[in-house]
């Protein structure tokens, strides 16, 4: 029992993440129909720049965290406006290979600039806290909170504000946001740098528990791919709901069946759902 | 006031609209007549932005709006309900309403008072505030669409067959309504399958055959005209 409540936390944490660089993509997607293979890249360069606000500069780590997701929403608007702007009317396929291509020059860029080792991340909740019996790191909860916190301020910032009201115009009928007077340019933009920051917090705050490398996001694009796959793409609760189904997955296959497993049962998992449902869970007019 | 000169559009090998010439002068409600697939909406959408001319210029109140992009079109003061419609179904109807007033969304006070206006147009409206567009009937949905259109306060309103798909009794509710629009000096661009209610409270119209322009008259004279009589009134 213990175990299993041990895990079950840390599938939470884990979902945290998994839920919030699955938000960004399916942000982007949702806006501008474009699957974002860069996403992984955009999360690793998050993860990075967090590291060395810590490390080189001494930053404190939430504010370095802030830092880190400013500077990918920047990023966002660049790689928005150098790559996929020029494409708007190009075929699909033509946004795959460029998303590849970003994704590889990122990481190389990554490797070139940092080499390719693994490094720590230091965080200063290291500490253990006891939670109704239950031994958990401070890093977890700290992971699990600034999600939750995270998400409410973007289902806010969606809901509650102009400019979130233009992505979800956006998304539900591109001719009439243009037909209301919404520049589809701006929202693009806008959507591109919430993605990236998104990508990058999601990066920082799981960071500490693993570590950071150039390839660390290639991983983690695949599951985010399947998440929102497996949400509906351009889904939001899909994107929540798929984060923390996929991590439960894994955490509770690799507890009790195998480690090697784990890694599989995400896609098992998103194989049997599309068999049943081959639009997703929360797609839309399905 | 709008002047479109000499339009054309193609897609591809296909030209959907030929040297098409029209006015709508201060005041005035202009109504556009023609068959499925004249080029009515191609028209109404090149006006709006949302597709770029192949040739032909667009003014509106001095300014040149052809080939500008859709949202720089609402700026200079053109709003359209379009054929389709295009809410934005899983919000609400408020909300719908509210993006409406996008390009004024700093002036609170008269989002307000528009909206009032609005409800007052479409009573129903306001008692399905807070429900999500897409789940409104289809007349209702028009509605939304005409209601939303206003919020932008524009000078121009261009209504794409505003009544199509309803019921007898609500569609004149709506063709009232643009009445009641047109009255409050907003200019009206309005295209109708029903042609006879249309030219009833139109000034003006034209009628558009395989994109082109075949006929341009007052209200008096296409309605008494043998051949709109027959191709359109079924008469
Ligand atoms: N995006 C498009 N690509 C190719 N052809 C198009 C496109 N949009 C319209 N057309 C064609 O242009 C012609 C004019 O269409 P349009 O929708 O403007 O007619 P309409 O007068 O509005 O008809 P309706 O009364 O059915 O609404 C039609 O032959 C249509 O098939
Ligand atoms: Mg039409």
């Amino acid at each position: 029992m213990e175990l299993f409540l041990q895990q079950l936390v840390n599938a939470i944490a884990l979902g945290s993440v998994y839920s919030l660089a699955a938000l960004g993509l399916t942000l982007v997607f949702g806006v501008l129909r474009i699957p974002n293979l860069a996403h992984g890249a955009l999360y690793m360069i998050g993860a990075y720049v967090t590291y060395f606000a810590l490390t080189s500069y001494g930053i404190p780590y939430i504010v370095a965290i802030g830092i880190s997701a400013a500077v990918l929403a920047l990023i966002g608007v660049i790689v928005e406006r150098l790559v996929f702007h020029p494409l708007r009317n190009a075929p699909h396929t033509h946004h795959l290979i460029a998303a590849v291509g970003v994704l590889f020059f990122l990481q190389s860029g990554a490797q070139v600039l940092w080499g390719s080792e693994f490094r720590e991340m230091p965080s200063p909740f290291t500490g253990i806290v006891n939670v109704f019996g239950l031994n958990i790191g401070q890093q977890r909860l700290v992971v699990i909170f600034a999600s939750i916190l995270v998400m409410v301020a973007l289902y806010l910032f969606l809901k509650k504000t102009v400019p979130g009201q233009t992505i979800e115009a956006i998304e539900q009928d591109r001719t009439g946001a243009s037909l209301v007077g919404i520049d589809a340019n701006r929202v693009s933009m806008m959507t591109f740098a919430i993605s990236a920051a998104l990508a990058a917090i999601a990066a920082s705050l799981v960071a500490p528990i693993n570590l950071v490398f150039p390839t660390m996001g290639e991983a983690l694009n695949l599951k985010v791919f399947a998440i929102i796959i497996l949400g509906g793409l351009g889904s939001i609760p899909g994107a929540i709901v798929g984060g923390f189904a996929l991590a439960l997955a894994e955490v509770f296959s690799s507890t009790y069946i195998s480690n090697a497993f784990s890694e599989a049962i995400g896609f098992l998992f998103l194989l049997v759902v599309l068999a049943v449902r081959p639009t997703g869970l929360f797609s839309k007019g399905a | 006031m709008l002047e479109v000169r000499d339009l054309s559009v193609r897609f591809g090998e296909f030209a959907a609209l030929r040297g098409v010439s029209l006015t709508v002068e201060e005041g005035e409600l202009v109504v556009v007549l023609g068959a499925n697939g004249a080029g009515k909406s191609t028209l109404f959408r090149t006006i709006n932005g949302l597709i770029k001319p192949a040739s032909g210029e667009i003014d509106f109140c001095g300014e040149k709006i052809g080939g500008r992009p859709a949202n720089a079109v609402v700026k200079a003061g053109i709003a359209q309900s379009a054929e389709g419609r295009h809410l934005f179904p899983e919000l609400s109807v408020l909300k719908n309403l509210t993006l409406g007033a996008y390009l004024r969304r700093r002036d609170r006070a008269g989002i307000k008072k528009s909206l009032e206006e609005a409800y007052e147009l479409f009573p129903i409206l306001y008692e399905k505030r807070n429900d999500p567009a897409g789940s409104l009937s289809g007349g209702q949905q028009q509605m939304v669409a005409v209601g939303r259109a206003l919020m932008a306060k524009p000078k121009l309103l261009i209504l794409d067959e505003p009544s199509l798909g309803l019921a007898p009794l609500v569609s004149r509710q709506v063709l009232d309504a643009v009445v009641e629009i047109n009255k409050t000096g907003i200019m009206v661009l309005l295209a109708e399958q029903n042609a006879k209610a249309a030219l009833k409270i139109a000034h003006r119209g034209y009628v558009v055959e395989n994109g082109e322009v075949i006929l341009a008259g007052s209200k008096d004279e296409l309605m008494d005209n043998d051949d709109v009589r027959r191709a359109y009134m079924g008469t």
